[in-house]
């Protein structure tokens, strides 16, 4: 019933992304609505199949890189319909409604592995570690959202592109403080998530660093944010570089999938 | 009948058109004059730079415009034959349709423009003060302001840029969130920078910083705008606390090198820059839009926005016309209604009459009768009277629908032998009542 149930899901938020991107890009509102709808169909979806793998036995919810995408999927869209809200962010639809999918499509293709005695064991400890990295992740895919935006929007006004064109996106300044608010939160949680990790670790009496690409990873994306919020906030680091930094930091985090049990 | 008599930028010369337009405290006397006219009920009066329109409601259209012709000529002391050659007159829907799209902007100079409405608005308001309208001009106005309205917002039609100033805020905006509290540098102080800038504290930019090489100058063009002074040397400094810069110096070399605002950016933390150059020759090194964080727009690119604008507004016009003509129907639909009142009641009077007459005729039979069976005996011919008369004010109503209620109206007066003149003015019944209850009253 859950695979069933995440199927029609991703259906949806597929047809719902399509929808958004063809809306934003062809300025047709009705169709972004339209799109906006069905994702929040898909979302609901999402929350029943993250809540139906809590419920099954014993299993978390987050037991395997699949699930790890599955709610990361699910927690993008949901920010993603929050952030369209009110006056909304013209141009978001164009990424995160489109990543989200990607990530909860890529959830469903990964195998889900059964949950290891030592997560059982800990099953406290990993429900913090795993909803506070994936939220902090959540946080982060908003502002590698804003930089794919930045960087198209700085493009279209370098090369003088249309006033139609430009007018689809946010102003540089709205993209930057957004997608900045957004590293705020993400890193803070992201650093939370990491501490958490730790700390089971240490519960579970293994060496807190093991080379695994599931610690490498989230350690790498968390010095490039560290480094890219200290040059911004030391040296105004900010526009093309700034973007491109936050990208290959989500990048770099989104790669801690590779470590998770398959 | 609605009849507007007008001339406009594109019928009459711009000397004309001075002599032609009425000032603001001239309007409620010559509103009274008008009214005083010959068959004309109700009136208003549109004056700004680009046209001279009035507005009637009158009896008899023919009149009505050469009544108004006559008055603009007196009023304004031009010679009839001079007049006659660039004023235009509208009746009925034509005239209709033209209110609504002169309130959508469709008939201004540049097309689309949003200052219209509020100067249709305002006449409006000016002849309501002085009394001047009634229901069929005010129904037309409000209508027509709303669908404005409706439609500016439907088709956007404002928002494309047509000018290099609006081009310029335009890209401003792209930039930045809003341009309240926005730091505008200006190097030179001719007249299209001044432009430009005028356009940019209209915008509600927060500082404006002038600087040219002619120090004196810059001051004036300061004191002008509310801004301050700066001189030339100090242009560099500038550079790292502002963000928009308009140049428009006479000058033959660029006088801001990359290499100059390079050196600004490092005190410019990341904070992007709009360097917005309408000189030619251009004022600012084409290089400089390879920095990061500095945008860079000259006089060609400007043009091009402008184009895209212009090509913009057009399509949105073509959509504008397209949503006001429902608007100019459904106007339309109530005027023809309206126009039928007096016949539906003419009809309405002569049936009840004939009733009342059939009553009299057979009172010594109903003599008999107690006070309360000979009430119902009258109720119940008032009533047959009205089935009767259902099936004819329906189909009356659906033939005004149609856009015929003229031809039917004129058929039910010769079927019935209706006479509208013998009718009592003050009996009239639905909208037509309402017409009655215009200025007249």
């Amino acid at each position: 019933m859950t695979r069933g149930l995440l199927e029609i899901a991703i259906v949806l938020h597929a047809t719902g992304a399509v929808a958004s991107f063809a809306g934003e890009l062809r300025k047709r509102p009705a169709w972004t609505r339209t799109g906006a709808l069905i994702l929040a169909g898909a979302f609901v979806l999402e929350l029943a199949v993250l809540a139906l793998l809590g419920a099954s036995g014993s299993a978390v919810p987050v037991r395997s890189g699949g699930d790890y995408l599955l709610a990361l999927g699910c927690l993008v869209l949901g920010l993603h319909l929050v952030l369209g809200l009110g006056r909304g962010l013209p141009g978001i639809a164009l990424v995160l409604p489109a990543s989200s999918a990607a990530m909860v499509a890529a959830g469903l293709v990964l195998p889900s592995a059964p949950a290891s005695g030592a997560a059982l064991e800990q099953r406290g400890w990993l429900l913090a570690h795993t909803a506070v990295a994936t939220a902090g992740m959540g946080a982060l895919a908003v502002a590698f959202a804003m930089s794919i935006l930045f960087l198209v929007k700085d493009r279209a006004l370098k090369h003088k592109r249309s006033v139609g064109m430009l007018e689809r996106f946010p102003s540089l300044e709205t993209i930057d403080r957004v997608g900045f608010h957004a590293m705020l939160w993400g890193f803070s949680l992201l650093t939370l998530g990491i501490a958490t990790g730790l700390a089971m670790q240490a519960e579970l009496h293994r060496p807190l660093f093991g080379w695994t690409a599931k610690e490498v990873f989230p350690i790498l994306a968390w010095l490039v944010f560290a480094f890219l919020l200290a040059a911004r906030r030391s040296r105004g680091v900010s526009g093309r570089r700034s973007a491109f930094l936050a990208i290959a930091g989500f990048a770099l985090g989104i790669l801690t999938v590779l470590g998770m049990p398959r | 009948m609605i009849t507007l008599v007008g001339m406009n930028h594109r019928s009459a010369p711009l000397d004309l058109r001075e002599r032609a337009c009425f000032g603001d405290d001239e309007l409620p006397g010559a509103l009274s004059r008008l009214l005083a006219g010959p068959g004309i009920a109700e009136a208003m009066i549109l004056a700004t730079c680009n046209r001279v329109e009035i507005l009637v409601r009158g009896d008899d259209p023919g009149s009505a415009a050469a009544t108004v012709r006559s008055f603009l000529a007196t009023e304004r002391r031009i010679e009839p034959e001079i007049l006659e050659g660039h004023v235009y007159v509208h009746e009925g829907s034509k005239a209709a349709r033209h209110v609504f799209a002169v309130a959508c902007g469709l008939d201004s100079m540049i097309l689309g423009e949003p200052q219209i409405l509020g100067q249709v608005k305002r006449a409006y308001e000016a002849a309501r003060r002085c009394q001047a309208t009634g229901p069929v001009l005010d129904r037309l106005l409000q209508h027509a302001l709303a669908a404005a309205k409706r439609t500016r917002s439907a088709t956007g039609i404002s928002r494309h840029a047509v000018s290099i100033a609006f081009a310029a805020a335009k890209l401003a905006r792209s930039l930045f969130d809003d341009l309240r509290g926005r730091r505008v540098l200006l190097l030179g102080a001719g007249k299209m920078t001044e432009l430009a800038a005028r356009h940019l504290v209209s915008q509600g930019v927060g500082s404006l910083t002038i600087a040219n090489r002619t120090y004196a100058r810059a001051q004036t063009l300061a004191e002008a705008l509310s801004g301050s002074a700066l001189t030339w040397d100090d242009v560099p400094q500038a550079l790292e606390r502002v963000d928009i810069v308009l140049t428009g110096t006479a000058a033959a070399a660029p006088v801001l090198t990359c290499e100059t605002v390079r050196r600004a950016l490092s005190a410019r933390r990341g904070q992007p820059l709009l360097l917005v150059d309408i000189a030619v020759p251009r004022d600012v090194e084409p290089e400089t839009n390879t920095l990061e964080g500095v945008y860079l727009y000259d006089v060609d690119d400007l043009q091009e926005i402008v184009d895209d604008g212009l090509g913009e507004r057009r399509r949105a016009a073509e959509e504008a016309r397209r949503l006001l003509e429902i608007e100019v129907v459904a106007f339309d639909r109530w005027r023809q209604v309206a126009d039928l009142g007096p016949t539906i009641a003419a009809l309405r009077e002569r049936l009840h009459a004939v009733g009342r007459e059939e009553i009299a005729r057979f009172g010594r039979r109903l003599a008999p009768l107690g006070e309360a069976e000979r009430a119902a005996v009258e109720e119940l011919l008032r009533s047959v009277v009205q089935k009767i008369l259902h099936t004819p004010t329906v189909t009356l109503k659906a033939a005004a629908d149609r856009g015929e209620a003229a031809r039917f109206a004129a058929l039910y007066r010769e079927i019935f032998g209706l006479d509208l003149t013998e009718r009592d003015e003050g009996e009239g019944s639905g909208p037509q009542r309402l017409i009655r209850g215009g200025k007249d009253e």
